[in-house]
């Protein structure tokens, strides 16, 4: 343990560093933490396999995803289909790869927008404080009382099953995590010295929040939103499972689960191809996710 | 439970009732902008008929009208209503029975998750950096990104087809509901993913305590290490693994809908995705006023824990 430097060390190193000329960024310093963690690059590079997939299938995958009757349904794996054929002879493969697309676009796109809402929400009650405090918090506790997913279905059934509205909908309850965590940070950050030297020269409330408290409390922003993208792709293949998901003929994953549920026994490779992919992409960003918060604090570190 | 306890208990209960109409009323505006009405799914088509169902459903009154009849309705005789689509079906006693098999769901899926998940978190902690512990807590990890789902294909794939092909057909599993030997296996789906959860705080809470002094002088006394694991430790290690029951509970509830769904159980879950498919308003709103109720009740239980397991928690 005595390699690690405890965060004082670390910032000591920093202020030396940048006295001699060598700028270290925190991001930097981050990355150099995340670099030696092998489980998190491991991580970082299913990912970015899968964004590749993703991109590819854009342009090319073997056979075109909605095509049907490509062979005998429920075929099992074969030379021309590595994966087999769905209960309408469509080419799995080729399924699983354009729904890497969908998964990250609904990740990755439901935890932006979630992280947006809960970073303003929680920053405005940590740092007003009092009746906004109040207001917000209120509908957080609220929102907490109710399971998401019922929330989210109702949202589904009300603007529809596109794939913008699905991320929508997600985000709808996926902020409330991340507004109480900004709103902690903020009430803790508020108090330091270096706020109150801002305040004291005169720095604008807007300025204060954005340049001061915003910055110091990125690390477990950055975590949380990394931790939101897997959740919001389980989200989205709920909602697929009962059959409010991205609508048909679109190859999300959790709608060939679900397609496929029905033939489990005789052909379970329709279902598993999907699940082991969905499963990979959530491990990868878990593991992504553990790397950043012991790289960006190294308090946290096992 | 001393006096403190029990005034805050009656001012949690206060707030979950607050609650539960709030959702409520949230829910009964929200239902009634969902396209498509309520009788979308009725075969008789008259004019005639629509509108007396209308009236006899309250159907035609204003939304705010509608919203006070049925909270009357609740607070008065604790009645939700009748179901739209099934036509007599009394909502109240519908989801107090779907509601017992979610809870029993539910329940057994807690026990799994914490039994599983403090057994393997301690076991880990106590053979820290052995293969016993990379392997429980890769496991950990690989456990709650698989999501319930996943589980249930292979659990099924597992029990199912695999149990009765590999003993000629000598034991078996149907999925469904209604036997006791029924419960693991959706329990279980339903568990695994939140047990990983509890393994890993589990494992770092314990990892804590055992550097503690008081514990190094219960092993110095000479206890056996049972004692000094379960009794001195792992007691001390829990309360960080409480504070996360809360948010368990809530997630269960939340993978109960998916797993019921899929394993055919009647409880309050597959009530809800059926119910809303079909326009069920009532039903809709019941569950809903049900669930907010029942994660209320759960966070409730939980926070009661809390003073059990750490005297210097009082309320």
């Amino acid at each position: 343990m005595a390699a690690i430097p405890s965060t004082i060390e670390a910032s000591e190193e920093q202020l030396l560093a940048a006295e001699v000329g060598e700028h270290v960024t925190l991001g930097q310093d981050a990355w150099r933490r995340l670099r030696r963690n092998h489980v998190a690059v491991i991580g970082l590079g299913i990912i970015c396999l899968f964004i590749v997939v993703a991109l590819v299938s854009i342009v090319w995958t073997p056979y075109p995803t909605w095509q049907q009757a490509l062979g005998p349904t429920y075929q099992g794996p074969t030379l021309t289909h590595p994966l087999g054929l769905d209960d309408y002879g469509r080419d799995i493969l080729s399924r699983v790869m354009g729904g890497a697309g969908i998964a990250l676009a609904v990740g990755v796109g439901a935890s932006l927008i979630a992280s947006c809402i809960g970073i303003v929400l929680g920053l405005l009650a940590g740092f007003y404080r009092g009746k906004v405090d109040m207001v917000i918090s209120t509908v957080i506790n609220i929102s907490y009382g109710i399971p998401d997913l019922l929330i989210a279905l109702i949202m589904v059934l009300l603007i529809g099953r596109g794939i913008q509205n699905i991320i929508l909908a997600i985000s709808v309850t996926a902020w409330l995590g991340m507004a109480r965590l900004v709103r902690g940070q903020t009430f803790s950050i508020r108090e330091r010295e270096f706020v109150e030297a801002a305040r004291t020269i005169g720095t604008p409330n807007s300025m204060i929040l954005l340049r001061h408290i915003l910055p110091n409390a990125l690390g477990p922003i950055v975590v949380q939103a990394t931790y939101l993208v897997p959740a919001a792709i389980i989200f989205e293949a709920f909602l697929s499972l009962l059959g409010l998901g991205v609508p048909p003929p679109s190859p999300s994953w959790g709608r060939m689960a679900s397609e496929g549920y029905k033939a489990l026994q005789i052909a379970p490779h329709i279902v598993l191809a999907p699940c082991i992919a969905l499963s990979m992409t959530v491990l990868a960003f878990n593991w992504l996710g553990d790397g950043l918060r012991d790289a960006i604090d190294p308090r946290m570190r096992r | 439970m001393t006096r403190g306890t029990l005034i805050y208990a009656a001012q949690r209960l206060v707030l979950i009732t607050v609650t539960a109409v709030v959702v409520s009323s949230i829910v009964f505006v929200g239902v009634h902008q969902l396209p498509g009405t309520a009788l979308i799914h009725e075969r008789d088509t008259n004019p005639a008929t629509t509108a007396a169902l209308m009236h006899y459903y309250h159907l035609d009154l204003p939304w705010p009208q509608q919203y006070w009849l049925w909270l009357t309705g609740v607070v008065l005789h604790g009645d939700l209503g009748e179901s739209l689509v099934n036509r007599g079906l009394q909502i109240t006693p519908l989801l107090i029975r779907e509601t017992q098999v979610s809870a029993t769901l539910g329940i057994a899926a807690v026990l799994i998750t914490v039994i599983v998940g403090m057994s393997l978190g301690t076991l880990a902690a106590i053979r820290q950096n052995t293969w016993v512990d990379y392997t429980a807590s890769t496991a950990a990890v690989v456990g709650y990104s698989v999501p319930s789902f996943v589980w249930a294909f292979l659990l099924i794939l597992l029990t199912v087809g695999g149990f009765y092909r590999w003993t000629g057909g000598l034991i078996y599993e149907d999925i469904g509901w209604g036997k006791l030997e029924q419960i693991p296996v959706p329990a279980l789906a339903l568990g695994l993913p939140y047990a990983a959860i509890v393994a890993r705080l589990t494992r770092a809470s314990m990892l804590e305590v055992i550097r503690q002094d008081y514990v190094r002088t219960a092993w110095a006394k000479g206890l056996r290490s049972r004692v000094v694991i379960l009794r001195h430790a792992l007691r001390n290690a829990l309360i960080p693994v409480i504070s996360i029951l809360g948010p368990l509970v809530t997630g269960i509830i939340t993978g109960s809908v998916v797993i019921e769904f899929l394993f055919g159980i009647p409880g309050l879950g597959k009530e809800f995705v059926t119910s809303i498919l079909s326009r069920d308003y009532n039903v809709v709103i019941g569950v809903f006023t049900f669930y907010a109720a029942l994660v209320g009740f759960a966070n409730l239980v939980v926070d009661l824990l809390y003073p059990v397991l750490d005297p210097r928690i009082r309320y």
